[in-house]
């Protein structure tokens, strides 16, 4: 027998066999059935959400979807979500429910994989700064399942200390800077506050400083003398060394050097508080905005979400709009507030008792919540390049803060990179 | 040979029919053959024949994973020399790959001839230099990373070194003096010392020591205040050496990556002309010390292109596995800016999983298929070049 002809059996074999094994994993479209239940998936990030979303299916709208014949299959990704999601979404296997990050949302959406929400289910109850996040040509891709700002943490013990006041609603730029060197003088090893070279922080400051970004597109002007204001500003406090980068107190993130007990500030959003909770429970802390600018006399900040999507292949629509409902119900956002893990993206969930607390943790939640509406408020978002945006301005901060550019040299740089960036 | 023994076919009454014993032996054999190879086989063609054909038609169209691909002809190859990113990774992959696989072949043999004299502790020292090469890579650029920060292991020895600089040296000169001055001084009596004597060297180094501790005590010597060194190797764009043309220019980051890659892959290297080196008969050298060779010549004349096959061999697994360098860049990842440690493999990854945008199969192909080309060409020229040097 010839050999070429063994081998074209052996595929033959090999790939009837296989066709066989996809042919019978084919699910039909079902109506929701109590007793013949479907099963929805939902696929998400992992750290702490497998837990959250296991809790919340266990007591609070877990009962209420089973009666409507649902289960939630729940697919945590622990790295890299975005690139699974990619692949999955052209596999064809993704799951019928899907986080859709705000900062790659655009590109996600582009691929023409996800259902518009329009009609669907009503959209009216949660925050429309959050919605629009989510919205490309008129129609709403994603119903963001909590958010989260930025908020200026301080260490209550360092700025006692130094003898100087705590930070409030309407502290500037300048007036931070005098905070921030008098507790530098406390100690060789103590620094006014973290200052990371990424944008992800400075670009509040930004703009605060009026700086804008065109979030749809990514489109920017670098050399904008709101931004080389802030930035000189920024990196020069890190090149006098009163405010320091996490990395060089060997921590990863601004909130990890908070943690250490050093650093006077820091910009973090509530998942802060978690951290705290783990690894500095002792350590006294206080949350306020973003400082106004000196120039503009405002504040400024992120906006931090991730979205529910669905996959438009998906076998269970119904079932899937009612999974998405269920998670963004009030009973389920509030649970997840009260437990501090989250802030809920219903405008309603406001006027929460929670909220009226002062312990710290919900004085940090307040101030998190309120710092979407509190100044000059950007969506994390950078067009259909996502957070590759990041890359050169990221790069011209840290080639600032080591000495080897100049503040121009280096904005200029990242412009045409930049610009390289948008129009590949 | 008899797997299928002959008695079945024989058997009266056996029918010729399509069964597997009614087949000739030959056939029989290459069937079996065949049916052990299969596995193997059937993961080739898949994951291999089948995943490079299709991303060489990928390579001419426009495909993004989830819209149908146009065919656009050689414009992904065209594109891909106007990006400079791609240009970025070029420069870097071949300089990585040409630097690395000199240095480390050269240290690996340079190792692997220590650690073929017969010294005490050799096994010791042989399954230490090896542990490098055990250990998970990821696990080495982790453990690179901590002390490549700038308040990190590296830059804290250098900062010592300097500060102590004045003691140190003064040790190395003092020692110097003492070895010459007690060479010249045996010389004199008539006994043939060499200038690396151990036993004098013991003196020396013995004295020296002790000198040098008098002057730092007496305060001849101290240590200088310095302030620590501020060495940015990892969050940096600087590009050394700076007198070199800009094509030449190692990203300081880059260098951080080849000293970790050097580290780990010369015990590999070296473990393999350890096993050339014993295979060079010991006559050459008898031969080579009556003759009155030197240890040099010893080297270059014998060493050297006794262990030429094994040369081939690590010059082109050195080539091939640094043009294709990916793990550690994929680890250093946001420590470092991307431009100054991009290589070819991590850029087709980079445009395949964007993560936050489309993926751009079409140029990722395109450039996975340079890359291979790239390689192939790499070992053939090495090959040649190598091969006409022996004959």
């Amino acid at each position: 027998m010839d050999p070429r002809k063994v081998i074209a059996l052996l595929l033959g074999v090999l790939l009837a066999g296989a066709a066989g094994a996809f042919a019978g994993g084919e699910a039909e479209q079902a109506e929701p059935d109590p007793d013949d239940p479907v099963t929805v998936r939902v696929m998400g990030y992992g750290g702490q959400d497998p837990r959250i979303k296991a809790d919340l299916l266990e007591n609070v709208i877990g009962d209420h979807l089973e009666a409507q014949g649902i289960r939630v299959d729940y697919e945590p990704i622990e790295d890299d979500y975005n690139t699974m999601l990619y692949n999955q979404l052209s596999a064809g296997t993704a799951a019928d429910v899907v986080y859709i990050p705000v900062e790659t949302a655009p590109g996600i959406i582009a691929t023409g994989m996800i259902e518009p929400l329009d009609g669907l289910t009503d959209l009216s109850p949660y925050l429309a700064s959050l919605n629009e996040s989510f919205t490309f040509d008129g129609q709403t891709y994603g119903i963001a399942k909590d958010f989260n700002t930025l908020g200026m943490f301080y260490n209550k013990d360092l700025f006692d200390e130094a003898g100087v006041d705590y930070p409030d609603e309407n502290t500037t730029w300048d007036e931070l800077e005098e905070k921030m060197r008098a507790i530098d003088d406390l100690g060789d090893d103590v620094y006014g506050a973290a200052f990371p070279a990424q944008f992800e922080r400075m670009g509040a400051f930004a703009f605060a400083n009026g700086f804008e970004l065109d979030i749809e597109t990514g489109e920017a002007d670098l050399l904008d003398t709101a931004l080389v204001d802030t930035v000189e500003w920024y990196t020069g406090l890190v090149r006098e060394g009163v405010a320091v980068q996490p990395a060089d107190m060997g921590q990863g993130w601004g909130g990890g050097a908070f943690g250490t007990g050093d650093v006077g500030i820091a910009f973090e959003g509530a998942w802060l508080l978690g951290y705290l909770g783990d690894e500095a429970p002792h350590l006294e802390f206080g949350t306020t905005y973003i400082p106004r600018s000196p120039h503009t006399g405002e504040s400024g900040n992120f906006l931090y979400t991730v979205a529910y999507g669905i996959n438009n292949q998906t076998d269970h629509l119904e079932a899937s709009v009612a999974v998405l409902e269920a998670l963004t119900s009030p009973e389920a956002q509030q649970h997840v507030l009260e437990g501090g893990l989250a802030i809920p993206s219903r405008e309603e969930l406001l006027e929460l008792d929670y909220f009226e607390r002062d312990d710290r943790e919900a004085v940090a939640n307040r101030t998190i919540f309120e710092g979407a509406e509190h100044g000059n408020v950007y969506g994390f978002q950078f067009g259909e390049v996502g957070t590759d945006w990041l890359s050169p301005v990221d790069a011209a901060l840290s080639e600032i803060m080591t000495g080897e550019a100049s503040v121009e040299e280096a904005l200029q740089r990242a412009q045409r990179e930049l610009d390289e960036l948008l129009g590949r | 040979m008899d797997l299928y023994g002959t008695k079945y076919n024989e058997e009266p009454g056996g029918r010729p029919g399509l069964t597997f014993n009614s087949l000739k032996r030959s056939t029989q054999e290459q069937i079996s053959a065949y049916l052990f190879l299969a596995p193997f086989l059937i993961t080739l063609a898949v994951f291999f024949l089948y995943s490079t054909g299709r991303a060489f038609y990928f390579s001419f169209t426009d495909y993004n994973l989830f819209a149908d691909p146009n065919w656009v002809g050689l414009e992904n190859y065209l594109s891909l020399f106007r990006q400079s990113l791609f240009l970025r990774a070029l420069q870097n992959t071949l300089l990585f790959s040409v630097i690395v696989t000199t240095v480390q072949t050269f240290l690996a043999l340079v190792m692997a001839t220590v650690l073929n004299q017969r010294i005490r502790g050799l096994a010791f020292f042989r399954a230490a230099y090896y542990i490098p090469s055990i250990a998970s890579s990821v696990v080495i650029t982790l453990i690179f990373m901590w002390m490549y920060q700038r308040r990190g292991l590296i830059n804290y020895l250098w900062t010592e070194a300097r500060r102590h600089a004045p003691i140190i040296l003064l040790f190395i000169a003092l020692v110097i003096v003492l070895q010459v001055a007690q060479v010249i001084w045996e010389r004199r009596r008539g006994y043939p010392a060499r200038w690396v004597d151990p036993a004098l060297f013991l003196i020396s180094f013995t004295v020296g020591a002790i000198g040098t501790l008098g002057a730092w005590v007496a305060g001849v010597v101290s240590v200088r205040p310095l302030p620590p060194v501020d060495f940015t190797w990892l969050a940096t764009r600087v590009r050394l050496p700076g007198w070199a043309p800009s094509f030449l220019r190692v990203p300081v980051p880059l260098v951080a990556i080849m000293i970790q890659n050097i580290f780990t892959t010369i015990p590999t290297m070296m473990i393999m002309y350890l096993a050339a080196l014993q295979g060079i008969p010991p006559s050459f050298y008898e031969a080579a010390d009556i003759e009155g060779a030197s240890v040099p010549q010893k080297f270059f004349r014998i060493t050297i292109p006794s262990v030429r096959p094994v040369t081939f061999l690590v010059v082109a697994l050195s080539l091939i596995g640094t043009l294709q360098m990916f793990d550690q860049v994929a680890i250093f990842g946001d420590a470092v800016p991307l431009e100054s440690v991009i290589t070819l493999s991590y850029y087709v990854y980079d445009r395949m999983f964007p993560g936050a945008q489309l993926p751009q199969v079409g140029l990722a192909s395109a450039a996975a298929m340079f890359l291979a080309i790239l390689t192939m060409l790499a070992v053939l020229v090495q090959r040649v070049f190598i091969k006409s040097e022996a004959e």
